[in-house]
């Protein structure tokens, strides 16, 4: 007879032998599947117009094509390669045209061709677009022929030159989802490597597309996981539940670096961390009090704090952007010229000058909280008075940008700006020219000139050079922030991922990835 | 019978008061503290205008007591409300627009999140307190019954190791050494009911030691009490004494202890570790809803934790009344 006892020994055994083996047994799949721990979440609005989050940004670029690739590889910041055009050029200031990829197809199987682009970039650079901050303005887009189309900027009146580097960052959708906004929304149709099947919880599933015009990519599918933890995201990676890890800690990169399982990888990203001065209210709306800040600070020691994680610039672009150059005026480290300074504003040893907040995050970027400590005791050195101020990531959000009237809380705020393209004004305009200078408020008619000027200037050698010489030195003259480095991203993957590109910005490409 | 109507009805009503005053903290300390759910729903660049004029439609200007009323008549009518930022389809963060602005039928139920997550707690928790009750009981009792001699001792130094063990350093360790380097166990996410063993294994040893202590000083005042060397002496069997009455009045102490304290502790770590194991749970939900300021799914989480956190206590102080007549609650 069996009693009840040995039915639950029974039953136990079974459980722990289970327990012990399935985990290992369930992975062995004859699919190729990356599971990618991403840091950034999805937004569940798949219309990648709706949001300017970077997760989902990244989620995107492995879905939808653009109209050129820009690989942004070091010290080649001008290179685009075709990916839905095929060849491209200045018409007049306000034309640019593509000449368009031929048997491409949409995931949901519909054709693309030049009114796809027309809707797209129509409707992507509407301004109520949340996205739209991305471009550089509105446009018009003539269809020459269903391969030919033509981006116009003249109803605008800014050069359609613009949208040169523009054209690999702006995400091709199909003419039919934009018209059905609520289709758009619900599900993502591109013509990448790689389509979308579902989203469970915070995991949503791509597979490979057997009809990309480049031929079906070898991996099978995509999990997108998005795993808040930096230490999960690390230990998922090193147990094999994960095969791409984004945004390792520096920490975390030199710990893996002698793994026989993980390989890591540390690259220039396009962004740059700024100390912005709310230049709108005093006493930073005075440039010599900011000039004195900026020569107050020793940014090899902030460097030094940050080892792996920056690099230094001297420059108000990352060197991954078109038009990065050394400034030769670029404020450096002297206490004695900030002395000087604030001794010509009027205030001798910063007597007289307010308690000023300098406003910075904890838990986003790395290390902020210490190296916002290591400036703070710096300014504190010539005579500012200087409260920090450390948010998590939420209310910093909330305290960094200026509301409804103008004004935003505090005097300094520590701020990364990444954008996805080499295109140079995507940072410049938003920081520094009065029509949105969305932290710091800088209303300076001088650099909205010098602004103007190089956008306007069509020719890219010619662009650079007025960069170089006129654009970024005025910058560096009167700091509406001070760029304090580049930053630089670390990615892990399984050692057997090969052939993964992985953007300046963030995105990854695994259209020509294999697991070996 | 009566008793148990009279007891449940004026506990029940206690632990409304109670309910209510919690979801009254927390809905004013969420809108309080710095952090605007608007930018975080609607995107870090949207414009200041816009974000004002969103809060403005979801009612996140008017005074907080207005807020709080609104919000009450609509959980009594069972709606939790709509998550800030969670979409329909799951997907985690807002920061994205629709047509104009924030669109709540585009955002996932708070309920059906909750319901959605739950079972993956029930499994974690279930499971936690399941293996604390197997490690700590055998050490407490044998302790209780050798009170002063070495297994006591033993059980007094396990108790001081696994409180002092932090729980999220616990869990790093234990996912390093069983699953990134033994390659035993799974550890991250859930892919099947597996995955709950290792965070299951670092609650329970984080709540081991309540009960190791509970049941020794249990059983040892227990041991203690005239009644055992009576009905020894009246020819029942040490062992017939020790399981048949002993064990069975430290009970109402073990009870009160797990009904309680395990539950509380269970409540709070369960965030922690659901966090570190990116186990999809409430507690993972949870944490993900503060980063995020998604004040329904806050709200909703922190009233059926403190509802069943008074409801446990309801129940624990009826069995202990049930097993001892004597006691009143």
């Amino acid at each position: 007879m069996t009693t009840r006892r040995q039915v639950l020994v029974g039953a136990g055994a079974t459980l722990a032998l289970g327990a012990v083996g399935m985990p290992l047994a369930a992975k062995a799949q004859g699919k190729k599947t990356v599971v990618l721990a991403s840091m950034g979440p999805l937004t569940g609005n798949f219309d990648p117009t709706s949001h300017t989050t970077l997760g989902q940004g990244n989620f995107d670029k492995l879905i939808f094509s653009h109209l050129t690739r820009a690989p942004m590889e070091e010290g080649k910041t001008d290179v685009l390669e075709p990916d839905l055009a095929l060849s491209w050029q200045i018409i007049d200031e306000h034309t640019l045209e593509f000449k368009l990829r031929e048997g491409v197809k949409f995931h949901d199987g519909q054709d693309f061709s030049a009114a796809d682009v027309k809707a797209t970039y129509e409707y992507a650079s509407q301004p109520d677009r949340p996205a739209s901050s991305f471009y550089p303005g509105q446009v018009e887009v003539e269809v020459v022929d269903p391969l030919t189309v033509r981006i116009k900027t003249d109803k605008y009146g800014y050069p359609a030159s613009t949208f040169w580097f523009v054209s690999s960052y702006l995400p091709i959708l199909c003419a039919a989802d934009i018209a059905d906004p609520a289709k758009l929304q619900s599900r993502p149709n591109g013509t990448n490597s790689f389509k979308y099947v579902m989203t469970e919880g915070d995991r949503s599933t791509l597979e490979a597309f057997d009809g990309y015009y480049a031929g079906r990519p070898k991996i099978d599918e995509i999990v997108y996981a998005y795993v808040p933890d930096a230490n999960t995201r690390v230990l998922g990676l090193m147990n094999g539940e994960y095969q791409i890890a984004e945004r390792l800690e520096p920490e975390q990169y030199q710990s893996l670096l002698s793994n026989d399982t993980v390989a890591v990888r540390k690259g220039m990203s396009t962004e740059n961390k700024y100390l912005h001065f709310r230049c709108n209210k005093a006493p930073f709306d005075d440039p010599r009090i900011r000039l004195a800040a900026c020569h107050a600070i020793d940014r090899e020691q902030i460097l030094a704090l940050m080892g792996d994680a920056g690099v230094a610039s001297n420059c108000f672009v990352s060197p991954m952007k078109f038009g990065y150059t050394d400034i030769p005026n670029y404020p450096t480290y002297d206490p004695a010229e900030s002395a000087r300074l604030l001794e010509e504003a009027g205030f001798p040893g910063g007597k007289g000058l307010p308690q000023l907040e300098y406003i910075t995050s904890i838990g986003f970027y790395p290390k902020t909280k210490e190296y916002g400590e290591l400036i703070a005791a710096m300014l504190m050195e010539v005579g500012f008075d200087v409260q920090l101020t450390v948010l998590e990531p939420a209310a910093w959000e909330q305290a960094i940008y200026r509301g409804a009237d103008g004004q935003g809380p505090g005097h300094m705020c520590d701020v990364g700006w990444m954008t996805g393209s080499p295109e140079p004004d995507l940072v410049l305009r938003p920081n520094w020219h009065s029509s949105a200078a969305l932290i710091n408020g800088v209303n300076d008619a001088e650099i909205d000139a010098a602004l103007d000027k190089e956008r306007a200037t069509l020719d890219p050698a010619e662009r650079m050079k007025v960069l170089a010489e006129e654009t970024f030195p005025l910058l560096a003259a009167k700091v509406p922030s001070f760029s304090l480095f580049s930053a630089v991203v670390f990615h892990g993957a399984a050692k057997n991922l090969k052939g993964a590109y992985y953007y300046p910005n963030g995105p990854i490409d695994l259209t020509k990835a294999d697991l070996v | 019978m009566l008793f148990a109507v009279d007891f449940f009805l004026r506990r029940l009503v206690q632990g409304l008061v109670i309910v209510v005053l919690v979801a009254m903290l927390i809905f004013t300390l969420l809108r309080v503290v710095p952090g605007d759910p608007v930018r975080i729903m609607l995107g870090p660049m949207v414009t200041a205008e816009m974000a004002e004029e969103t809060a403005q439609k979801m009612g996140l200007r008017d005074p907080v007591p207005v807020q709080f009323i609104r919000y009450a008549a609509q959980v009594i009518s069972g709606d939790f409300g709509h998550s800030f930022v969670r979409s329909a389809q799951g997907g985690s963060t807002g920061g994205s627009r629709g047509g104009d602005t924030f669109d709540a039928s585009n955002r996932a139920p708070v309920m059906g999140l909750i319901l959605t997550a739950l079972p993956y707690s029930l499994l974690l928790a279930g499971l936690a307190l399941g293996i604390s009750l197997v490690i700590s009981l055998p050490i407490g009792i044998v302790a209780g019954l050798f009170s002063g001699r070495w297994p006591d001792r033993l059980a007094l130094y396990l108790s001081s190791l696994f409180v002092s063990l932090p729980n999220i350093w616990l869990a790093l360790v234990l996912i390093f050494l069983v699953s990134v380097k033994g390659g035993l166990l799974p550890a991250i996410g859930y892919q099947n009911w597996t995955y709950a063993i290792l965070p299951a294994l670092v609650l329970a040893i984080e709540l081991s030691p309540v009960f190791i202590r509970s049941a020794s000083v249990a059983v040892s005042s227990n041991m203690m009490e005239s009644y055992v060397p009576s009905g020894i002496i009246r020819g029942l069997s040490r062992p017939r004494m020790i399981v048949a009455h002993v064990l069975r009045n430290s009970m109402i102490p073990l009870l009160n202890v797990v009904g309680i304290q395990a539950i509380g502790l269970l409540l709070g770590s369960l965030f922690v570790i659901e966090y570190a194991f990116n186990y999809p749970g409430v507690g993972l939900l949870m944490i993900n809803a503060v980063f995020q300021r998604d004040f329904p799914v806050i709200q909703a989480i922190a009233i059926l934790a403190c509802t069943v956190l008074v409801l446990v206590n309801i129940l624990v102080d009826f069995a202990a009344t049930t097993i001892d007549r004597r006691l009143q609650y």
